[in-house]
């Protein structure tokens, strides 16, 4: 069986199909009924500056479910991720100057770019693992931000690409409450594609491939295929959040994409946890939304104008030690919590799981 | 359906079980029969298909020359296959009965030869394993059939067929052959043997009819309206060699709307109770007692937290459980038992796939007042029942509830009468009781008087109108000082603790009780887990200091329930655990205990706890030193 039976008593399954659905219990269903109509009324009643901040969350959940998929589940580490949101963006950027290219064609074309860019990440993974892995994807990222920076400079666009918003049907998005809709669309299609990649044989050969490449191997498994099939997979969706990115902010610049951005990327899957995709987006919503709690939490301490200049400073190093803290003391991350909680009430009144025959 | 009452019992004593299985094909073929789960899917089989299946069955029997009157003997855990053939053996006329899976080797070779069965049907290879060594000194078995032939591997015996290749060719074709076979039973002919599971001596074997079955079972819709009233989902895990499981399994589902689930493997059971959530089980006390000892485990092992919440919402629940037996329940109590309920018990019985029950329904053996209230605390309406093999799946009386005072085994259904006799025995008549017993017609006349009166060997009394068991089969204990005790109602007792599995009480013809334990392995082992003490296994857990104490402190609480004359003074702890499974030993394949045969078994432990030798030769040993002895200093 792929999937386990719920934790709650009473459904079984009559045939295969069922196997596949996604919500199964009633609570399941409740849950994500109320968290569906909370997501559609927060871009009503919240202010532009906290819509920005949801919309920033969408693009970075797409960007951090990829990274999920390549290091939680196929455990391929990699930090040319900014490197593949470039590209993605200069994709978009590039096919808009150049050819006036509409978003349905920069999209899939980011896609493409990321997919190829992908097979290149992906082919030292064949030879190397680790540290050496991690260093080879560090020099594309290098290479592609180079060439974007080649590209900007030759072309006179020294301070950045300029976008349009993109048009469906002859009306332009530019209503953040429609940019919201819009990046929620995405990520929540993103989910999805990697809910269903995960619960099957690709997502099971890829963790088998974390697990031990050997027994994956000796299980039948084409290492080779699925190593660069994660990258292909992941690339691909990386590229198409650098092209949202890009017709989000409206513009295209090499400085967005320093080091430091694959370094929140990276953190995003680790403060969220290893291995799980509620982890991508718990660590995508919390590490977009830190620097502003950093910056809320200065602002209320007395005296506050005088910290003002020390708040990039603080942002750093704040982050910094919640990284640290989290790997120290929640090596499994803010979804490791999350369990932790959901277990105590589920087995309620037990502490221990031997009552039960429940499958969890 | 079928309305309760007199009318519906004599149609139904006018039909057999093959026959209405092809009137539901016919009335409802696309309505759900039962479900099975196979490779982790619950097979949906409708009435239409079960008749299909039966009538293959049935056809491949007949083509090995099975006819009317031919014994066949199923061994084996419940599984839909196993009800299947022994439908499709009952239509062809043929006499089916089931042997327990856990019957040990010299059990088997008995009841086959007893019961002269002409086909053996194995569920799988482990059974074949158990039958292939003695079938050749079996005259009258002509064919062993095996049902699951996963484990097959290089068994070649002229006798042996594959289920699965027997039944391979069937198609629809054959229902037409099928209806005229079953319209050619007769309600009065024999339908199955139920062996007995034999306490004291061998087991025998009731020869039950067709029709009688069929009328005589329809009695439990009498006292529970509710299995007629709605769809009801029920789990099948009682061995269906006895008369309860068969009722559960094969006819309360073709007299009521009771729909009866098949787990994927017996040993997965809690977990097909958890993914089906039964509204209706029939159980037998011991699983009410283990899943009861389990949860109470749990939450002494819970953080305190928990356990606090838990401690409060019963004690609101005791409270609610004692007026609500006495009829005095206010809204108040209700709204605040409820909240309780949802807080701390309905998790809990989530947990089992407990918390959409409707109705619990325990027999098969006296069930321990405290579990039934245990169980009615948490909110199950859990009642006792009580029948016996010779009735032919009907019930002698049971508790209609809702939430019965836990004690007695309820009222008699309609049109049976019940009577005690001078000394307290239970008698019961009824149009619809067992033909006799095979090959025994001596037992037969000492269990069926002359006035019609069927003697149950039990001893009860009345108790407001409801019938109370004192005690079973008439077990009764007299102490060297001439008081008469009944030892099952103080093994109950002792049984109610989570840590006892099984008890034993002697002292007949002695100064003082005493009882032999076994120890309840999981919560035992968990206990002692719990607090780092070592262990390598049974034995060595049954032995250890520390468990001898806990069990001193279980057994002193149960003594502060009884009179002086009835506690226990002394106790060991068996080494092992039973095993019906095993050659000789003292219980019974149903786990019920022979005590003549426990004696013999472990007489030296029993006459240790009697034996005042060591303690005089002790005595003996120090009696010197500790006598002052002056003149030394």
């Amino acid at each position: 069986m792929s999937r386990r039976m719920p934790w709650a008593s009473g459904y079984f399954r009559t045939g295969y199909a069922q196997d596949f659905k996604l919500i199964e219990t009633r609570l399941e269903r409740v849950s994500a009924g109320l968290f569906a109509v909370a997501l559609s009324v927060f871009p009503f009643v919240a202010s532009p500056f906290q819509l920005d901040l949801a919309c920033q969350v969408f693009l970075a959940a797409i960007g951090s479910l990829s990274l999920m998929l390549l290091t939680g589940y196929a455990g391929q580490i990699s930090l040319g991720h900014a490197g593949l949101l470039a590209a993605g963006a200069f994709t978009a950027g590039i096919l808009f100057k150049e050819f006036g290219a509409p978003f349905w064609v920069t999209l899939p074309a980011a896609a493409a770019v990321g997919a190829l860019l992908g097979i290149v990440f992906g082919l030292p993974s064949l030879r190397l693992r680790g540290l050496y892995l991690a260093v080879s994807t560090l020099a594309l990222h290098f290479v592609v931000v180079y060439l974007g920076g080649e590209y900007e400079t030759k072309r006179g666009y020294s301070t950045g690409i300029v976008i349009d918003p993109p048009s469906i049907g002859g009306y332009a998005v530019i209503n953040p409450r429609i940019w919201y809709f819009v990046l929620l669309a995405a990520a929540a299609a993103t989910l999805f594609i990697c809910l269903n990649l995960i619960r099957s044989r690709t997502g099971r050969a890829w963790r088998a491939i974390r697990s031990h490449e050997t027994v994956a191997e000796a299980l039948g498994i084409g290492i080779a295929s699925y190593k660069l099939l994660a990258f292909v997979v992941s690339s691909a969706i990386t590229a198409v959040a650098g092209a949202l990115f890009a017709y989000y902010r409206g513009f295209v610049s090499v400085e967005a994409f320093s080091l430091f951005l694959t370094i929140q990327y990276v953190a995003m899957v680790i403060i969220g946890g290893m291995g799980s995709l509620l982890g991508a987006l718990l660590g995508a919503m919390f590490v977009t939304l830190f620097p502003y709690w950093i910056e809320a939490a200065l602002a209320a301490l007395p005296g506050a104008a005088r910290y003002a200049s020390v708040l990039f400073a603080v942002n750093y190093a704040a982050f910094g030690l919640v990284m640290i803290l989290f790997l120290v003391f929640e090596p499994l991350g803010l979804v490791g919590i999350w369990h932790r909680i959901q277990t105590f009430f589920l087995l309620w009144p037990f502490k221990h799981r031997q009552v039960t025959g429940t499958n969890r | 359906m079928t309305a309760p009452g007199g009318s519906a019992a004599a149609a139904l004593r006018r039909k057999t079980a093959p026959g209405l299985l092809v009137e539901h094909a016919r009335t409802w073929p696309d309505e759900v029969a039962f479900r099975a789960k196979h490779l982790g899917i619950y097979r949906e089989r409708t009435w239409r298909k079960y008749m299909e299946l039966v009538a293959g069955a049935a056809r491949a029997f007949a083509s090995l020359g099975l006819g009317a009157g031919d014994r066949v003997a199923i061994m084996g855990d419940p599984c839909e296959e196993w009800v299947i053939c022994d439908l499709a053996a009952q239509s062809l006329g043929a006499i089916t009965y089931g042997i327990y899976p856990t019957a040990s080797a010299s059990e088997l070779e008995y009841q086959m030869r007893d019961g002269g069965a002409a086909m053996f049907v194995a569920e799988n290879q482990e059974y074949v394993d158990k039958i292939l060594p003695i079938a050749d000194r079996l005259p009258t078995l002509r064919r062993i059939v095996v049902i699951d032939d996963s484990a097959m591997f290089g068994y070649e015996h002229p006798q042996l067929l594959r289920y699965r290749d027997l039944v391979a060719a069937s198609d629809a074709s054959i229902l037409p052959w099928f209806e005229e076979q079953v319209s050619k039973l007769a309600p009065e002919a024999p339908a199955f043997i139920v062996y007995t599971s034999g306490t004291t001596g061998d087991p025998k074997g009731a020869l039950i009819t067709h029709g009688k079955h069929l009328a005589a079972t329809s009695n439990i819709l009498d006292i529970y309206p509710t299995l007629a009233d709605k769809n009801h989902r029920t789990v099948v895990y009682l061995p269906l060699c006895h008369v309860l499981g068969r009722d559960i399994a094969v006819t309360l589902p073709l007299i009521s709307r009771l729909i009866p689930h098949f787990g994927e493997d017996i040993e997965d059971f809690t977990t097909t109770l958890f993914e089906t959530a039964p509204t209706l089980l029939f159980t037998v006390p011991r699983y009410l007692q283990k899943f009861a000892s389990h949860i109470l485990v749990g939450v002494i092992n819970s953080s305190a937290v928990k356990r606090t919440a838990y401690n409060l919402a019963m004690r609101v629940a005791r409270r609610h459980a004692r007026r609500r037996w006495d009829g005095k329940v206010s809204i108040a109590d209700s709204a605040i038992y409820e909240f309780c309920r949802l807080v701390a018990f309905k998790p809990i019985l989530n947990k089992l796939g407990f918390d959409q029950l409707e109705l619990v329904v325990s027999g098969g053996a006296p069930l321990p007042a405290e579990t039934a209230a245990l169980w009615q605390i948490y909110g199950v309406n859990t009642v006792e029942m009580y029948g016996q093999t010779e009735t032919a799946g009907g019930i002698i009386s049971g508790q209609r509830g809702p939430f019965p005072r836990p004690g007695d085994v309820g009222s008699v259904p309609n049109g049976w009468q019940v009577r005690l006799s001078d000394n307290g025995e239970v008698l019961v008549k009824s149009p619809d009781l067992f033909e006799g017993y095979w090959n025994n017609e001596e037992a037969t006349r000492a269990v069926i008087g002359t006035d019609g009166f069927m003697h149950t060997g039990d001893v009860g009394e009345w108790r407001g109108g409801a019938l109370r068991l004192v005690d079973r089969a008439r077990d009764f204990i007299v102490t060297s000082g001439g008081k008469t005790l009944s030892p099952s109602f103080i093994e109950n007792l002792l049984r109610a603790s989570p840590y006892v599995a099984e008890a034993v009480v002697f002292g007949h013809g002695r100064k003082y009780l005493t009882a032999l334990i076994e120890i309840d392995y999981d919560t035992v082992a968990d206990w002692a887990r719990s607090r780092s003490i070592a262990y390598s296994g049974f034995t060595s857990l049954a032995q250890s200091p520390e468990i001898g104490r806990l069990i001193k402190t279980e057994i002193d609480r149960t003594n502060a329930e009884l009179s002086r004359v009835e506690q226990i003074k002394a106790f060991r702890i068996l080494p092992k655990a039973l095993d019906p499974e095993e050659e000789g030993e003292p219980v019974t394949p149903t786990r019920k205990v022979k005590r003549n045969l426990m004696y013999v078994r472990f007489k030296s432990l029993v006459e240790a706890m009697y034996d005042d030798r060591e303690e005089r030769l002790l005595a003996g040993e120090v009696a010197g030193a500790l006598k002052p002895q002056g003149g030394l200093i």
